[in-house]
C-alpha cells in the first residue's frame, strides 16, 4: 500500500498538494478549539482546594455539581430561557422575514429593511441591554406610557430584575439572528412555485403549510442554531436585566472563574458544551443543511 | 366531443401594463381537442396573452369565455384551465407522486386518498414516468421535470392546458423528442393546448393552428403550412426566418424595390408596403448570365452547411444581407467566390407583395 503511494506521488503532485491547503485551517482549529476543550475536561477532573488546583484527579467537582440544587436549577433555567427564547424569537421572527423574504416583491426594499433590523446593533451589546432598564423598571417608559393611557393604576414591578425582563431582552437582542436566514430562503422560493400551487387550486393556508414553510425550514434551522448557540452561552443579559435572580450555566462560569474555582467552572463549561451539542445536532437532523443550502 | 365546437374564446382582450400595451383588442377562438401554437419575439405580449387566458392577470377590457361561461373575473383556480410554467415550477420539497398529487390533495375540491393514489397513479404512467413517484424532483432529468409538470396540470383534469414556453429550459436534441411526445400526450387525452414559443420552427411543427402574436395584436391565426407558405404580414413572414422582406413602394399592383420594378399577380393588405420571397425560392445565377424574370445583384459572403441544405449569404448593394437556400435533395452545393457579384432570382409568382391594395 504504502509502496504504491510513493511510487504514485510524482504523478498526482498537485492533488498531493492538496490536503495542504487545509493545514493552516487544521491548525488553528487544533490550537484554538481542540485542545482548550480538551484542556478544559482535563481540568474538570483536577483536585480543588479553596486556593489551590491541583492536577490530581478526581470526580469531586462533578460530584458537586450534581450534588447541589443550585447548579442543577441553573441548568433547567438556562435551558428553560433558551426554549422561551428560541420559541419568542420564531414567532416574533419568522412573520417578519414572511413580509421581508417573501411579500416585499422589491429586492432593494427587502434589502433595507433587513439592514434597517441590524441596526440595533451599531451600538454595544452592553448598552443594547441596560437600555432595557429604563424601558421596564418601575418608573420606566413601560409603566409611564401604561399609567398614562389608564391602563394601570399601579406600576407593574414585575417587568424588570424577573426572568420576564431576561426573556424580553434576549429576545431583542437575537431575533434579527433568526430573520436574516428565514428571509434569505424565502426570497430565493420562485414565485412561479407558488403561482402554480395556487393554479392547482390551493389556498393561502395550503400554500403556506405545503410549500413555503417547508422550504424555508433550512433557514429557521440556521437561525435557531445561532440564537440557541448565544442564548445558550448568555451570561451578560441575565446578569444585568434580572437583578442576580436568574442564574444561567454562563453566570455560575462567572462566579466560578471570579473565585479561582477553575475546576467547576470546567465542569460547567463541559456541560455546557455537551448541551449545545446535543442542541446542534438536534436541529441538524431535521434537515438535511448540505442540500438545501 | 367534437373539433369544430369552440371550446374557449377571446372577445377584445386588451391590457396595459402603465404606459406599454401588451395586447391590443384581441379576438380568439379556440376549438376543443386542437394544438394550438402562439408564436411571437419576445415582448410581442404571448405571455401576457396566456397569464391573462390563465388568471395570473386580470385584462383592461374584453371577455374571456370558456365552453360558453365568461369567466373574466373568475379566479384562476377556479377556472379548470392548467397552466405549465417554462421553468416547470416544480415543488423542489416533493417527490414525483406528492408533485403531480398536489392539486388533487391540496385543491378547492378533496379527492378521497385512494382516488387521488389512482388518478396519479395513471397520470405518471401516461407520461411515462411509471417506476418514478418516489424520486425527488432534484434526482430527475430536465425532459423527466417537464413530464412531472404536464402531469402534475393534467391530473387536474383541465378543459384547456396553457404551455409557456415548455421546451424552452430544455437542451436541443430533448426539446426535438419532447415535441412529439406533447402532442401524443395530447391526442390521447383529447384536450386542448394552447402553447407558446418563440421558436418558428416548433411553432409550426406543434400547432394545429398557429396564432403569431405581433406587438399585442394578432397578425394571423391559421394552419402551419397557410402560415408558411402565405404570411399574412411583413413580420409574419420576419418572424418565420424564411424570407428576405425587401421595402419599396407600391402603386396600383406595380411594386418598385432594390432589385427594380414587378408586376405583382396579387397584393397582400398590410400597412407597409413590402415584397417578401422565400430563401428557398431564390436561385443564385452568375452576373450577366442570360436570364428572365426579376432578380437583385448581390456579392456573396459565405455559406453554412445544415445537413439537408445549404444556405448562403450574400450582400446586397444597399449592404443587407440575404439569405438563399439550397436543398441538397435538388443537387450538389454549388461553390461561390467570396465578394464576387452573383445575381438572385426568382419566379414572380414566388414574391408575396404586401402593402395597401
Amino acid at each position: 500500500m504504502s509502496g504504491t503511494a510513493v511510487r504514485q506521488a510524482p504523478q498526482q503532485k498537485s492533488r498531493s498538494s492538496a490536503p495542504w491547503l487545509i493545514a493552516p485551517g487544521v491548525l488553528w482549529m487544533l490550537v484554538f478549539l481542540v485542545t482548550p476543550i480538551l484542556l478544559i475536561v482535563y481540568v474538570s477532573f483536577w483536585t480543588q482546594t479553596t486556593f489551590k488546583i491541583e492536577p490530581t484527579l478526581t470526580l469531586q467537582s462533578w460530584k458537586a455539581f450534581f450534588g447541589s440544587d443550585t447548579y442543577l436549577n441553573s441548568l433547567w433555567t438556562t435551558v428553560r430561557i433558551w426554549l422561551i427564547v428560541l420559541a419568542s424569537t420564531f414567532i416574533i421572527g419568522y412573520p417578519t422575514a414572511l413580509f421581508v423574504g417573501l411579500f416585499v416583491k422589491n429586492k432593494t426594499l427587502s434589502t433595507v429593511l433587513l439592514v434597517i433590523c441590524v441596526i440595533p446593533f451599531w451600538t454595544s451589546f452592553l448598552i443594547r441591554v441596560l437600555a432595557w432598564r429604563p424601558m421596564l423598571g418601575k418608573e420606566g417608559a413601560i409603566n409611564i406610557l401604561l399609567q398614562k393611557f389608564g391602563i394601570i393604576s399601579q406600576p407593574i414591578e414585575a417587568l424588570l430584575f424577573t426572568e420576564l425582563s431576561v426573556i424580553i431582552g434576549m429576545t431583542q437582542i437575537y431575533v434579527v439572528f433568526m430573520v436574516g436566514p428565514i428571509a434569505f430562503m424565502l426570497g430565493r422560493i420562485d414565485p412561479n412555485i407558488i403561482e402554480a400551487a395556487r393554479d392547482l387550486g390551493a389556498g393561502f393556508g395550503r400554500i403556506f403549510w405545503k410549500i413555503i414553510f417547508p422550504l424555508s425550514l433550512p433557514g429557521v434551522v440556521v437561525g435557531a442554531i445561532f440564537v440557541s448557540v448565544m442564548v445558550l452561552g448568555e451570561f451578560a443579559t441575565a446578569a444585568a436585566l434580572s437583578g442576580r435572580k436568574v442564574n444561567l450555566l454562563g453566570n455560575i462560569i462567572v462566579t466560578q472563574v471570579g473565585s479561582l474555582k477553575w475546576a467547576l467552572a470546567s465542569v460547567v463549561g463541559v456541560i455546557l458544551t455537551i448541551v449545545m451539542g446535543l442542541v446542534i445536532a438536534g436541529f441538524l437532523r431535521i434537515v438535511d443543511l448540505k442540500r438545501e443550502l | 366531443m367534437t373539433s369544430q365546437q369552440p371550446v374557449f374564446r377571446l372577445e377584445g382582450v386588451s391590457k396595459s401594463y402603465g404606459s406599454v400595451t401588451a395586447l391590443r383588442d384581441i379576438t380568439l377562438s379556440v376549438n376543443g381537442n386542437e394544438y394550438i401554437s402562439v408564436l411571437g419575439p419576445s415582448g410581442s405580449g404571448k405571455s401576457v396573452l396566456l397569464r391573462v387566458i390563465a388568471g395570473f392577470d386580470v385584462p383592461d377590457s374584453g371577455r374571456v369565455v370558456l365552453e360558453g361561461r365568461d369567466i373574466t373575473d373568475v379566479p384562476a383556480y377556479e377556472r379548470g384551465i392548467g397552466f405549465v410554467f417554462q421553468n416547470f415550477a416544480l415543488f423542489p420539497h416533493l417527490t414525483v407522486f406528492e408533485n403531480v398529487a398536489f392539486g388533487l390533495r391540496n385543491g378547492k375540491v378533496p379527492v378521497a386518498a385512494p382516488d387521488v393514489e389512482q388518478r396519479v397513479k395513471d397520470m405518471i404512467s401516461l407520461v411515462g414516468l411509471a417506476g418514478m413517484e418516489g424520486r425527488g424532483v432534484h434526482q430527475i432529468s430536465g425532459g423527466q421535470k417537464q413530464r412531472v409538470a404536464l402531469a402534475r396540470t393534467l391530473v387536474m383534469a383541465p378543459r384547456l392546458v396553457l404551455l409557456d414556453e415548455p421546451l424552452g429550459a430544455l437542451d436541443a436534441n430533448l426539446r426535438h423528442r419532447m415535441r412529439n411526445e406533447l402532442r401524443a400526450i395530447r391526442e390521447k387525452l383529447g384536450v386542448t393546448f394552447m402553447h407558446v414559443t418563440g421558436s418558428e420552427t416548433e411553432a409550426l411543427a406543434m400547432g394545429d393552428r398557429v396564432v403569431v402574436l405581433d406587438h399585442g395584436r394578432i397578425a394571423q391565426f391559421a394552419r402551419p403550412d397557410q402560415v408558411y407558405g402565405q404570411p399574412a404580414t411583413p413580420s409574419v413572414a420576419h418572424f418565420l426566418n424564411r424570407y428576405n422582406i425587401f421595402e419599396g413602394e407600391l402603386s396600383g399592383k406595380r411594386f418598385t424595390g432594390p432589385f427594380g420594378m414587378i408586376d405583382a399577380a396579387s397584393v397582400t393588405p398590410a400597412d407597409k408596403p413590402a415584397c417578401a420571397i422565400r430563401y428557398d425560392r431564390m436561385k443564385v445565377e452568375e452576373e450577366g448570365a442570360p436570364g428572365e424574370g426579376p432578380a437583385i445583384s448581390a456579392s456573396f459572403v459565405a455559406s453554412e452547411y445544415l445537413g439537408s441544405s445549404v444556405m448562403y449569404f450574400f450582400e446586397a448593394a444597399d449592404g443587407r444581407v440575404i439569405e438563399v437556400e439550397h436543398h441538397l435533395s435538388l443537387g450538389q452545393p454549388q461553390s461561390f467566390e467570396p465578394k464576387r457579384r452573383y445575381r438572385l432570382r426568382w419566379k414572380p409568382e414566388d414574391a408575396i407583395v404586401f402593402g395597401r391594395g
